[in-house]
């Protein structure tokens, strides 16, 4: 299905401006253009016909290039599969489909057109009627909404001296999460679960029977291994009751900030709750305009680095916050 | 660090191998380089890359190659462009053995360039244009999968056969785009200076003339089947085999051993004259090849003028004047690989007087013999001529006896003290030389001047010319008959005048030497002259004869039918393309249409399935009792109509459907207020 927002005028503008396909010259293109310059005035200069025939040759290469390298981008179908989750300052895994009726295409790079997202995905060879799925890892400099215009496909097919390109409209938006990186400050002191002298905060026993074994986590608390179990499977287990206790932490963006103070926060928040989401707990998450309610598991991960994603950018239209979800 | 594929790096050296034989085949790179470079490319196709651990020994030995072909360039020992031709064949050398990584690559195939454009300057052989496109071939083949060898993720196999189908394509119309521009661009140099001729790899010089004959030397050159002389000659004879005699020189004085000359160098001039012309001579336009070796100009017996002489050497063509030696010998004043030179002969049976062009001296010679001479050579000659005394008929006479009593073989007993006697008396067998020799004293013993002649016999027909072969080398006798001159006697037997080379070796060197004519004409001298020809027979087509119109069909010429053809083509590949153009204008706007459809029904939360049309759409929402399928219905046979039916939406009816639906969106969209809204898929998809 097409793209649902009309894109800004700049851009629309810029695309009736942009010739259908670019072309560059790579190194060696260049160094062949001297070479073929050099022999041109050597045949016109001697008139040796040895020369001449050289020189046609050399540009009968120039032009097959550019027919094969056409002929490579033509009938070509691009189609975005987008990224699993992508942090900002990481590189995260995007996928494009790329199929062909008919030919075959040959040494394609892929990448997001006009779009502060770095990295390229390549493809070697596409067989005529089949689509495959091109991965690049990607990376993107800022957390928040990436609006996506379109998808430039680039050869250099067959010679690799020019560098042909075509650019697939395709819009689209692609939700940046805020970096998860280490967590400087502790995530204070849980809303719920035990507190002070009646437990420790890293001694997390649960209530009830006995429901099962679960392997020891990292960081897990080791007076819950079952000794005997453990010594019989050769690894550490824990126990698990009917009733394991969590504790509910309610993370809180401070109101004001902005600029670097801002992304640094939200890194801070999001590497928290990825902490502690990670231990079990149930997190929520207080924003200026939004609140989240405390849950736990991945579900409620990438629902706190969405809304944390989203900040700043509350003024985007609703078109584009669909897309981007 | 990713492993390259091997058969790309293996088509890489190839190419740069083809690079350098299309200089090597010149013949004039020094043999040290040659054997540098060979040695590198076996050890690169054996995948050695010895210069990977020892860059710096490599570039050391680099640096000192090229201080050497500086000295040899300065002393003026080698020609610049082969000089430069020799070290971009040392750099080749030197990054086919380094690591394979893409700089080494590109560094390759760019000497690999150099070196064909080198090769362009140095040779004209027609084994350089094969050298060029293999050159091209492996070259564009190695770099067509460097380019997708990179893009191919590791561990991934190339796809080798998928890339040779398109790019195999791809180098054919690249080599009919390269004869259709060296036959279509306008030649603007006048003036080619393009090597003509060069040595040619491993050239020896086979059949040159030298100041002496002497007799015994082993008579391998009879086997030789190369080709060392060229002729076009007017009018022509139009056999297939020529039996006639191209002298280069004679000699007079003959001491037992050797023949030589009394006479040494005379006068210089742009054009010999050896006799007074008649209205009837022999026009030769002859070149002669690298393999000749000699400087000595040669020609039909027997000739009357010889000059207007041109020495194709590697820097180009230079005019040469030509110098008159004793014997009738004339030779070129410039050391060249090859010439031309045009030459007029008396005709056959023509009376040829040139006792007066000879000086006393060399006149005196004609009756001098060895001072040791056998006597029994007198008492043959005596005994056989028996009285005989008129000289042509006495030099029949003997000519029959040695042809009967004496076999012809290039075998030789070794270095003698009198080959004569050791032939007419002791094996009775020997060569042209010997026959030839034998001939000359005997007649002197009886008191007929006569003397040795030298040069060729033969000549084999050849895209209306003549060759003559290195094997073609010969040896008669001048016998001189007051008031007619000097008339050719052969003592050789018929049968053993021209080559004796194998048959087979000398048809595969006729049918090369064909094509290389071919490719001389075609290639190496087309010139500006020869567009404007091809321009005017394409404009003007030449009248047929009376005689071939007789016996030719009245259909059109086959240029015409091939013309026609193409422009019927064109028109129709043009009909094709105006044709689909409104069909296409057509079909686009449809999928405006539609896609403004899709966004009312996406803004509306109806959005399209994965893979699901318009019309499954319509048909979906009518199965359910829709209320928006009534909006739909029509919308959807106007957009079918519109993008295959050829229908096109008339002015304004697409915005008054789309109104339609968007009064109907509203109304559900009223109706349904309180619907949660459903979540559009990333599906967008563009081609």
């Amino acid at each position: 299905m097409k793209a649902l927002a009309r894109p800004p005028f700049r851009a629309r503008l810029r695309a009736l401006l942009r010739p259908p396909r670019t072309l560059s010259v790579t190194k060696t293109g260049r160094t062949y253009l001297v070479v073929t310059f050099g022999v041109g005035l050597g045949a016109l200069n001697t008139g040796n016909n040895l020369l001449y025939l050289l020189l046609g040759l050399l540009l009968s290469m120039v032009v097959v290039s550019g027919v094969l390298s056409e002929r490579c981008l033509r009938d070509l179908t691009v189609r975005r599969m987008g990224a699993d989750a992508a942090f900002a300052r990481e590189p995260f895994a995007y996928r494009w489909a790329v199929s062909r009726k008919a030919g075959h295409g040959f040494a394609l790079t892929l990448a997001e057109d006009l779009s502060p997202l770095v990295g390229t995905g390549r493809l070697g060879y596409l067989p005529a009627g089949k689509e495959l799925v091109v991965r690049a890892d990607l990376a993107a400099p800022h957390r928040g909404p990436v609006r996506l215009t379109g998808v430039r496909v680039t050869t250099t097919w067959p010679l690799g001296l020019f560098a042909k390109t075509r650019v697939f409209s395709l819009e689209g938006t692609l939700l940046v999460y805020p970096r998860r990186g280490y967590a400087c400050r502790e995530p204070g002191q849980a809303e719920t679960g035990p507190r002070g002298e009646s437990g420790s905060p890293r001694h997390q026993d649960g209530t009830g029977d006995v429901a099962g074994l679960k392997e020891l986590a990292p960081g897990e608390d080791a007076r819950r291994i079952h000794w005997k179990k453990s010594a019989a499977a050769g690894r550490l287990l824990k126990v698990e009751r009917e009733r394991e206790e969590r504790r509910i932490w309610k993370l809180a963006l401070p109101p004001g900030l902005t600029g670097d103070a801002l992304e640094h926060q939200c890194e801070e928040v999001a590497a928290q709750a990825h902490q502690l989401l990670g231990a079990g707990h149930e997190v929520g998450l207080q924003l200026p305009d939004h609140v989240l309610r405390p849950s736990a598991g991945a579900g409620q991960e990438r629902r706190i680095l969405q809304a944390l994603a989203w900040v700043g950018f509350e003024d985007v239209d609703a078109i584009t916050k669909q897309e981007a979800a | 660090m990713k492993r390259p594929l091997r058969l790309r790096l293996v088509l890489r050296d190839l190419g740069a191998g083809a690079a350098f034989g299309a200089m090597a085949v010149s013949g004039q790179l020094p043999l040290w380089v040659l054997g540098v470079f060979l040695l590198s490319l076996v050890l690169a196709l054996s995948d050695v890359r010895i210069v990977a651990r020892h860059a710096r020994l490599s570039a050391v030995l680099l640096l000192i190659a090229a201080v050497l072909l500086g000295l040899r360039l300065t002393s003026g020992a080698m020609n610049a462009v082969v000089a430069a031709c020799a070290f971009a064949g040392l750099i080749s050398a030197q990054r086919m053995l380094s690591t394979p990584d893409s700089s080494a690559d590109g560094q390759t195939h760019l000497t690999g360039l150099l070196m064909v454009a080198g090769g362009a300057a140095l040779s004209g052989d027609m084994t350089y244009a094969l050298c060029l496109i293999a050159f091209g071939v492996l070259a564009s083949l190695s770099l067509a999968l460097g380019v997708v060898e990179a893009a191919v993720p590791d561990g991934e196999p190339v796809p080798v056969r998928s890339v040779l189908l398109p790019l195999s394509g791809g180098l054919s119309f690249a080599v009919a785009g390269a004869m259709a521009f060296f036959i279509l661009f306008p030649r603007l140099n006048w003036a080619m200076v393009g090597p003509r001729s060069a040595p040619g790899f491993g050239a020896v010089s086979s059949a040159g003339f030298s100041d002496t004959v002497r007799l015994g030397g082993a008579g391998t050159i009879k086997s030789n089947p190369r080709v060392v002389l060229r002729a076009t000659l007017t009018p022509d004879p139009g056999r297939e085999e020529l039996d006639a005699y191209w002298v280069g020189r004679t000699y007079d004085t003959f001491d037992g051993q050797e023949w030589t000359n009394v006479v040494g160098a005379q006068r210089t001039e742009r054009q010999i004259t050896l006799r007074p012309a008649s209205d009837t001579l022999l026009h030769q336009r002859v070149e002669l090849l690298p393999a000749y070796g000699g400087r000595t100009l040669v020609a039909l017996e027997s000739p009357s003028r010889l000059g207007n002489a041109l020495a194709l050497t590697p820097t180009g063509t230079r005019a040469s004047t030509v110098q008159l030696h004793g014997g009738g010998e004339v030779r070129f004043t410039i050391t060249a690989p090859a010439y031309t030179y045009e030459a007029y002969s008396l005709p056959p049976n023509a009376k040829a007087d040139a006792s007066s062009g000879l000086r006393a001296e060399e006149r005196d010679q004609l009756l001098a013999l060895p001072e040791h001479l056998d006597p029994r050579v007198a008492q043959l000659a005596a005994s056989v001529l028996d009285g005989e005394k008129e000289p042509l008929a006495a030099a029949r006479k003997l000519v029959s006896h040695l042809q009967r009593d004496y076999a012809y073989t290039l075998e030789q007993g070794g270095s003698l003290e009198d080959p004569l006697a050791d032939f007419l008396f002791a094996r009775k067998a020997g060569h042209c030389e010997h026959f030839a020799t034998a001939l000359t004293v005997l007649l002197r013993t009886q008191g007929i001047s006569a003397r040795l002649a030298t040069g060729f016999f033969g000549g084999a027909r050849m895209d209306g010319g003549y060759l003559v072969r290195a094997g073609d080398a010969h040896a008669w006798t001048h016998v001189f008959v007051p008031g007619r001159g000097f008339v050719t006697v052969d003592a050789t037997p018929p049968s053993h005048r021209t080559s004796q080379g194998f048959e087979l070796i000398e048809k595969l060197l006729a049918l090369y030497e064909a094509v290389e004519g071919r490719w001389r004409q075609s290639v190496v001298d087309y010139s500006f002259r020869d567009q404007f020809e091809l321009a005017s027979k394409l404009v003007r087509p030449p009248r047929r004869t009376a005689e071939g119109a007789a016996t030719s069909s009245r259909l059109p010429p086959m240029r015409a039918w091939v013309t026609a053809a193409v422009v019927a083509f064109l028109v129709w590949r043009l009909g094709r393309i105006v044709a689909r153009w409104p069909r296409r204008a057509l079909r686009l706007e449809a999928t405006r249409f539609l896609d403004r459809v899709d966004a009312l029904l996406a803004r509306a939360h109806v959005p399209r399935r994965e893979d699901e049309s318009l019309e499954d759409l319509t048909t979906r929402l009518a199965r359910d009792g829709h209320p928006l399928a009534l909006a739909l219905t029509p919308l959807t046979r106007r957009y079918l109509e519109a993008r295959f039916g050829g229908r096109a939406l008339r002015e304004g009816e697409a915005e008054h459907l789309l109104r339609t639906l968007r009064r109907a969106l509203d109304a559900e969209a009223a109706r349904h207020a309180h619907k949660p809204d459903e979540q559009a898929g990333p599906t967008a998809r563009a081609s």
